[in-house]
């Protein structure tokens, strides 16, 4: 009897509890009346996905929102003019680019989310994209750990590995796994100018620095040695980062178009959306691009895979590229409970959802395993979520910027041959050197590369 | 009663003969507030290190730092150079095209109106417009250049990405944009010759060359220095279609002084930097034009 009563109770908490889910999940947030509130947002390629959320948060809560939507070379000016006015920001929620961030907290221009509302928390299933929304003022450092929650991911983007399905399938070869593998497909597709083997952006600047990361991680390469611990000895100049660069040149220059050193993320999904491209690198924020039958010839023909490796068995090289939302500190106090109460809402699982299906790209890992990841158009989602674990954030230091752009420089120049790869990175190594011994930073090299 | 009056009187003439300050005072408080003082405000700059900290600007005298950092920057060396390239390249195009266009033009009777509206489209379209424009008609794979010329059988050029085409590329669509407005000062002063000259000129048997490199151009000679002027010093600055177009790259091949700039200044946020820089570009500026205008007069008084 006693056994029977429990198995009841048993039961009836189980129903109690999926009830609960179910209703957690059908449901939208109840965040009550709000003022309006201005967010400033880049109209990047997942910007669609965004705007159609936000219709709905005024759908179904009523409340106004104005999105100042701002190309992305502007975003930082614009973000920087609205926390530097000593009068109210414009804006009450501004987007800012992960590797600006430290910029922003640094000066103290953002409101700390604990601040405004203590009961505020970033749901547990939302990716912390290497804790680049924490501040911890004391180590100059993003962590969560011992930071404060300064903002979170509206969008968390990752390269991804773009194919053209149907052409490898009927060439008879296979997903590449790793940048060997690569260069042996392209073989067989590079006949340029009709179709190129392999893309990747050599465009001087944060274009040919961020698609490179994708081989410095991979082949065990570092930018410097520690900076969570404060060790900023400069080891760009490594063995492995030298091996990472020239296989970087060779896919480059042997599978690319002739302009593989302007080549940007314009000219990459063009081509892989007019069905010149049948391998590439590009971020995930890309896809809906090549599925867009206004644009693509080549609508369901690109699948999504994990990005090649160094080797079979090492891991990719995933460098995050996000953006956080974030609530500046000289915004009005409704303003602060306006944003507040939007960024709980947004994070919720309904809304990530609604957000997926509109074009965004979610930051929920439970909408990863949803039932979207099983629809064809959401056919990029295992792969970003076998690879979001690999996924590391780095430049999360404020001259982070300037070594950025210093990496942009000497790497476009091996990519052309006006420096030879070795030269580059002992002459990147130098500038990096520099720019931390300015910032006065516990800083060195190793030794230099044999040139 | 005379001592008031005496009083009113000196009063009177020492507002009359005041009165030119007054009126220029307003101007030249205008003046001092767009011109003087941010100038200042950039010199301040240029010699401190400013960083922010809890919202607020914290400024380091450091005038010797900044100065050797400009001294070390082998960017800016390199930007200078190509500035100073493509502002000699690309004026000199457009100061002969202009002058050329503006005499057919002056001498093409009624078609002079269509012509001139037409020819000045360029300088009216937004530079955003016109580098995503060019950049489009220089693409590899889909450009209407290079559709053209692979369609009469000859190799695709790579306008952009290569390090030998990408300056001239941007001098081009420079030459594009700009000699518009070279063509319409210049056309105003061709316009206000005499005709008399012109025709005393041909009773005399002047060639049509003779008449263009005898009569017109050192007639317009003031123009054309103004128009050489106000171009090398827009020349200088030019940042827009290169930040379109190549970003400065590839290398360092279209790399410039503003595109260095912006770079340091806004990506960077090196304010203290950013505007030593900012001084140097204004130092460059006015050698280069000093240096144009000695050779320009050592020139002239040869020819005399």
């Amino acid at each position: 009897m006693k056994l029977k009563a429990l198995a009841l109770l048993l039961a009836a908490g189980t129903v109690i509890a999926w009830a609960h889910q179910a209703i957690a999940e059908d449901s939208f947030l109840d965040v009550g009346e709000q003022e309006p509130i201005t967010i400033l947002i880049n109209a990047s390629p997942w910007y669609k996905g965004f705007e159609n959320v936000v219709a709905l948060y005024e759908e179904q809560t009523g409340n106004k929102v104005d999105l100042e939507v701002t190309p992305f070379d502007g975003m930082l000016e614009k973000a920087r003019s609205a926390v530097h006015a000593g009068d109210t920001s414009p804006y009450d929620l501004v987007n800012i680019n992960g590797t600006s961030t430290v910029e922003f907290y640094k000066g103290g221009f953002l409101e700390p989310l604990n601040e405004i509302d203590p009961q505020f928390q970033v749901p547990k299933e939302v990716y912390s994209f290497g804790d680049s929304g924490c501040w911890d003022e004391a180590k100059e450092f993003r962590t969560c750990s011992t930071g404060k929650l300064m903002g979170y991911s509206p969008n968390g983007n990752v390269q991804l590995f773009y194919y053209r399905a149907d052409v490898l399938k009927e060439k008879g070869l296979e997903v590449p796994v790793t940048f060997d593998d690569v260069l042996t497909n392209c073989k067989v597709l590079q006949n340029p100018p009709e179709t190129y083997g392999y893309l990747q952006r050599g465009e001087k600047g944060d274009s040919i620095y961020y698609d490179f990361m994708a081989y410095l991680l991979s082949y065990g390469g570092s930018i410097e040695k520690d900076a969570a611990t404060g060790d900023y000895t400069v080891t760009v100049n490594s063995p492995e980062v030298k091996a990472a660069l020239d296989k970087f040149i060779e896919v480059s220059r042997s599978c690319g178009p002739q302009n593989f050193a302007s080549l940007g993320q314009g000219d990459l999904i063009q081509l892989m959306q007019t069905g010149k491209g049948q391998q590439a690198h590009a971020v995930v924020a890309a896809f809906p691009n090549f599925d867009d039958p206004q644009k693509s010839a080549v609508v369901g023909k690109i699948n999504a895979a994990v990005l090649p490796k160094a080797k079979a068995d090492g891991e990719p090289g995933v460098a995050i590229g996000n953006w956080v939302l974030a609530v500046p500190k000289n915004v009005s106090d409704d303003g602060k409970k306006g944003a507040i109460a939007f960024s709980k809402w947004f994070l919720t699982y309904k809304a990530q959802y609604a957000y997926a299906e509109g074009g965004g790209i979610p930051v929920r890992e439970d909408v990863f395993i949803s039932d979207l990841k099983d629809k064809p158009q959401f056919r990029w989602m295992p792969a970003y979520q076998q690879e979001i674990k690999y996924g590391k954030q780095l430049l999360g230091y404020s001259e982070g910027p300037a070594v950025n752009q210093a990496l942009g420089l000497r790497l476009n120049q091996a990519l052309i041959g006006e420096l030879s790869s070795a030269a580059a990175l002992n002459q990147a190594a130098r500038d990096i050197e520099a720019i931390f011994k300015k910032g006065g930073r516990k800083t060195g090299q190793i030794a230099p590369l044999a040139e | 009663m005379t001592t008031g009056i005496k009083r009113t009187g000196s009063l009177s003439n020492f507002a009359d003969r005041q009165f030119h300050w007054l009126a220029l005072a307003p101007a030249c408080i205008f003046l001092v507030l767009l011109t003087v003082y941010p100038v200042l405000e950039l010199i301040a700059m240029a010699t401190s290190t400013i960083t922010f900290e809890r919202a607020r600007e914290i400024w380091r005298f450091t005038p010797v730092e900044n100065f050797r950092q400009l001294l070390d920057d082998d960017i800016f060396r390199i930007a200078l150079k190509n500035t100073v390239v493509f502002a000699l390249v690309s004026v000199v195009i457009e100061v002969c095209f202009g002058i050329g266009l503006a005499i057919l033009v002056s001498s093409a009777g009624k078609a002079k109106a269509i012509l001139r509206t037409i020819l000045i489209i360029p300088i009216l379209m937004p530079p955003v417009a016109i580098g995503s424009m060019w950049k489009l008609m220089y693409s590899l794979d889909f450009g209407v250049l290079n559709q053209a010329i692979t369609l009469i059988g000859l190799p695709a050029v790579n306008w952009l990405g290569s390090t030998s085409l990408a300056l001239l590329s941007v001098v081009i669509v420079d030459v594009w944009h700009w000699t518009p407005f070279v063509f319409l000062i210049l056309l105003a002063a061709v316009e206000a010759i005499p005709n008399d000259v012109i025709e005393a000129a041909r009773i005399d048997g002047a060639s049509n060359r003779s008449i263009v490199f005898r009569i017109i151009i050192p007639l317009i000679w003031p123009t054309i220095v103004v128009a050489l002027f106000f171009r090398t010093i827009l020349a200088f600055k030019v940042f827009d279609q290169i930040f379109l177009l190549t970003s400065g790259g590839p290398g360092t091949s279209t790399e410039v002084v503003s595109l260095h700039l912006h770079k340091v200044y806004f990506q960077q946020n090196d304010l203290g930097f950013g505007s030593m820089l900012s001084l140097a570009v204004i130092a460059a500026t006015v050698a280069f034009i000093w240096v144009a205008y000695r050779a320009g007069r050592f020139v002239r008084a040869r020819d005399a």
